[in-house]
């Protein structure tokens, strides 16, 4: 079996399969921890309103910049406006060219607004972005978004921190096989075989905040994720059994005891 | 919250406050202060923030240039934690 390669995308390479937030944790120390854990190189972070209380911690002190790869995302953006100003703002900090785009279109479920985010891709990817949008299990959608310069595409597995899983792998799958662009399923995932069955769709990477950050346990969830995305990429590389409906004996008939 | 920046960092000695407002809050600096000022006063570092003056994104490099006036609306940006998820 050939070895596994690495995540690609927009010419940079990454051995971990695996994207991790940096929201809900109890405190900065286990966010830290739960990276560590994780085994991931790519962190998400929102961008925000610097906190005049000096007093307060400061994220960035957390996340060594020589062990990960900082994801801005467009968090709390619902028009391709604000989301497009938010990827400047992001860029202007100078501590990372990628975006990952957010524009939501509901407040409940916050599903992406397709359009806005279409709108937004285009316009950000024209300025030089390296673009991953959050999207919905759409096919139309995600190769609408990979025409438009997307350098990935990353449909949800169900909605954000709901913890439902991959409530559709067959569109999951046909993504998989409409776009050339790495697929990298984000939100939803609320366990490790959430994360392990991502994988053995074929995807080329998960990423996830909620099903960590929120976990009873953060670190050793952490560390489940880091396996179950390993092992649900091996799987996937290793070639499954078919599903059939009936049994097929492993022993032979030979040698039978009368 | 008031921010006296030192008078060495202004055009002016003895420059009257003006009000503006620093990511959302009304806030008293001293007339003709820089962004750079600020930053420093505030003891923020400018290379982990961005700085928006008026829907405006201020390059780093101007900084030191930038007056801030009365009515001013200042955004000064970073990283923080979080997502939507």
């Amino acid at each position: 079996m050939e070895k596994d390669g690495v995540l690609t995308f927009a010419g940079r390479e990454f051995r971990s399969r695996l994207i991790v937030g940096t929201g809900k944790y109890p405190d900065y120390r286990s966010m830290q921890r739960a990276h560590e854990a994780s085994g991931a190189q790519i962190v998400t972070v929102a961008v925000r309103r610097v906190n005049l209380d000096r007093t307060r911690e400061s994220l960035l002190d957390y996340i060594d910049s020589a062990k990960y790869t900082l994801l801005p995302n467009t968090a709390g953006c619902y028009t391709a406006d604000e989301a497009i100003r938010t990827a400047l703002l992001a860029r202007e900090v100078g501590l990372s060219d990628l975006i990952k785009l957010e524009v939501i279109g509901d407040q409940r479920t916050l599903f992406p607004d397709n359009e806005d985010l279409l709108k937004a891709t285009k316009v950000l990817v024209k300025e030089g972005f390296v673009v991953l949008p959050y999207t919905n299990d759409d096919p139309v959608m995600a190769k609408k978004l990979e025409e438009a310069g997307a350098a990935a595409v990353m449909p949800l597995g169900a909605p954000i921190g709901s913890g439902l899983g991959i409530r559709n792998p067959y569109n999951i799958k046909i993504i998989l096989e409409m776009v050339r662009v790495p697929v990298i399923v984000d939100a939803g995932v609320g366990t490790a075989s959430d994360a392990a069955i991502a994988m053995e769709l074929g995807c080329d990477g998960v990423l996830m905040n909620t099903g960590i950050a929120g976990a009873k346990d953060p670190v050793a969830m952490a560390e489940a994720m880091r396996h179950a995305v390993i092992a649900g990429r091996l799987a996937y590389l290793a070639g499954r059994i078919p599903k059939k409906l009936y049994a097929t004996a492993s022993s032979p008939i030979e040698g039978m005891i009368e | 919250m008031e921010l006296r920046i030192s008078s060495a960092a202004c055009s002016r000695d003895g420059a009257p406050d003006v009000e503006l407002m620093i990511n959302g809050k009304r806030q008293d600096v001293q007339q003709g202060a820089t962004i750079a000022a600020l930053l420093e006063e505030l003891r923020i570092d400018p290379l982990r923030v961005a700085v928006q003056l008026n829907l405006k994104i201020i390059k780093r490099e101007r900084y030191a240039q930038t007056a801030l006036h009365a009515g001013d609306r200042l955004e000064i940006i970073t990283f923080m934690a979080g997502g939507s998820g």
